[in-house]
């Protein structure tokens, strides 16, 4: 207690250098608060997309529902299939409906005529989905053939890409950071020196002269990791219904209030290493 | 209770502030370290509270070798050991009872004990009224007497005082002479450092006196020399004594030899 009563009197003392190194440690946690989401929004995109069909024929406005018949039927006779389904352009006309009922003006826009008429394919193996694709390729009725594979490929290397920029940015931040409150515990140290020196002189331990700074840093972390969750938390809340009209269909929200609670636990942990990390190294290297 | 053999200290390669210094202070004395500025007198504080360590030669309180203590050992010897600094080293944004205090927190006494300590002993130096002060609202007395509060908080068996006089006109200097002799009456040992001369003329307590990093006299305690001093008186008359009665049976036997012979 009397520790903290200690740290809270050394930020009290100097609460400009207490505000930058708050604000640092703000802006690391917002990146990562805002990286974790979009990391769990992506894998549920991710998900989604992997569980539509893997191979979906869409059929020219001119096809005979014989034509489409036979198709279905050449590509069950391959024995690679575990589902085909026929979607008439009605059905895909409900669909659209389904995924705009809340936007009346583009249903009006839309009739079944303009949609085309498909087939969703499930293979037993992913692997022959090239070779079922090849059933149906040479017929002059099929308008184009789409492999879910490739858009989930796309999405995953995407994510990739978009993972290592965040985890290069917060690597950046986290150094920053790091610095940051090393440098501004060693400023507190040496204005404090004549005070720690007359300390240790009257018989304090080295760790009693350590442990304010160390929870000092400790103070930082995890007001940073609170104000940097809260920012980002808020942001999600406001861009949710922003984000949900814009992937209309792709159910990838809410994000679980679960997963946004586990996100501050690891960064409370996170912080906590962090601040008092930074602090150690900073009590290493000014107070020998 | 504290021992200094053959002590020497250099700063440097060139610099010797002490140079074979040797002398021993028993349990409960009141001993001056005297000198002129530069003369070694803080060396040998800090070479009690193990601040420094000799290059030659070895410190003793009780039977401890303070060269020998690790690192880990120290902070106990400087609650053992009560200092009350030149400079005073007071934390300038502690309350006087928080500057009381601090010592007791590195122990882990809890804050309402050690306030209740504090005060006592913030009353024993005449602070019992200003403990709520900082040392800046303070005069350089009764700073000084925060130091002595200070040093005093773990009930010490040895109080160092370095030139706790330094800054003060003289009736402030005699008051803390005075509290510091009363403290000396209690039981516990105090080596005090100055350089007033007139403090030094006015008393009977033991003087070393050290000039250029050398022990050059040590002034044994008008108590001591007193005592001393029959002793030989003493020894001197028993000679008297014998000499007399040696010389008159002398005379017995020459009277005696005169009369046998007429």
């Amino acid at each position: 207690m009397k520790h903290l009563k200690t740290a809270g009197r050394y930020i009290r003392r100097s609460p400009y250098q207490a505000l930058s190194a708050t604000l640092i440690m703000t802006l690391t946690f917002f990146a990562i608060s805002i990286f974790a989401v979009l990391t769990v929004l992506s894998v549920n995109l991710i998900n989604y997309f992997e569980t539509r069909p893997q191979l979906t024929v869409f059929f020219k406005d001119t096809v005979e529902i014989a034509q489409i018949d036979s198709m279905k039927a050449q590509l069950e006779a391959t024995g690679k299939t575990s589902d085909v389904k026929y979607i008439s352009k009605e059905q895909a006309l409900e669909i659209y409906k389904n995924i705009n009922k809340d936007e009346p003006e583009l249903i009006e826009l839309v009739t079944a005529d303009i949609l085309p008429a498909s087939l969703e394919v499930q293979a037993r193996n992913p692997e022959d989905l090239k070779s079922l694709a090849k059933v149906v390729s040479g017929s002059e009725q099929v308008d184009r053939i789409v492999f879910q594979e490739e858009i989930v490929d796309t999405l995953i290397s995407w994510t990739h890409a978009f993972q290592a920029i965040g985890i290069g940015v917060i690597a950046i931040l986290i150094t920053v950071s790091i610095f940051v409150i090393v440098t501004i515990i060693g400023i507190k140290i040496t204005a404090r020196k004549q005070d720690i020196e007359t300390m240790r002189l009257i018989g304090a331990s080295n760790w009693f002269i350590r442990v304010p700074f160390l929870i000092e840093g400790f103070i930082y972390g995890v007001m940073g990791a609170m104000i940097g969750w809260l920012l980002s938390y808020g942001i999600l809340l406001y861009t949710t219904p922003i984000l949900e009209s814009f992937l209309k269909g792709v159910p990838i929200f809410p994000v679980p209030p679960l997963t946004i609670v586990q996100i501050l636990g690891i960064e409370l942990v996170v912080a906590l290493g962090l601040g008092v990390f930074a602090s150690y190294i900073a009590v290493l290297r000014y107070l020998k | 209770m504290i021992q200094f053999k053959n002590v020497t200290k250099k700063y440097g390669k060139d610099i010797t502030a002490l140079h074979d210094v040797s002398f021993s202070i028993d349990k409960g004395d009141f001993v001056y370290l005297v000198g002129p500025t530069g003369s070694g007198k803080t060396t040998v504080f800090r070479l009690v509270i193990r601040d420094l360590v000799p290059d030659e030669g070895e410190v003793l309180i009780g039977d401890i070798s303070i060269g020998k203590l690790s690192g880990s050992k120290i902070p106990k010897l400087r609650r053992t050991v009560g200092t009350i600094f030149q400079d005073l080293k007071l934390l300038m944004d502690h309350t006087v009872m928080e500057n009381v205090i601090l010592p007791l927190q590195f122990t882990g006494v809890s804050e309402k004990n050690a306030r209740q300590q504090a005060e006592e002993i913030l009353l024993q130096v005449g602070l019992g009224d200003q403990k709520d002060k900082f040392p800046l609202q303070l005069s350089g007395g009764e700073r000084q007497r925060v130091a002595i509060a200070r040093a005093l908080i773990f009930n010490p068996e040895v109080l160092l005082a370095d030139e706790p006089t330094g800054n003060l006109d003289s009736e402030t200097s005699y008051q803390i002479i005075d509290l510091l002799q009363s403290i000396n009456k209690l039981g516990t040992t105090i080596l005090m450092a100055t350089h007033n001369k007139e403090i030094i003329d006015n008393t009977k307590q033991r003087v070393l006196t050290v000039e250029k990093g050398r022990l050059v006299h040590d002034r044994p305690s008008a108590h001591k020399k007193t005592t001393e001093s029959k002793k030989e008186d003493e020894g001197e008359e028993k000679e008297k004594k014998e000499e007399a009665q040696e010389h008159t049976d002398k005379k017995k036997d020459e009277k005696k030899e005169e009369h046998e012979t007429s």
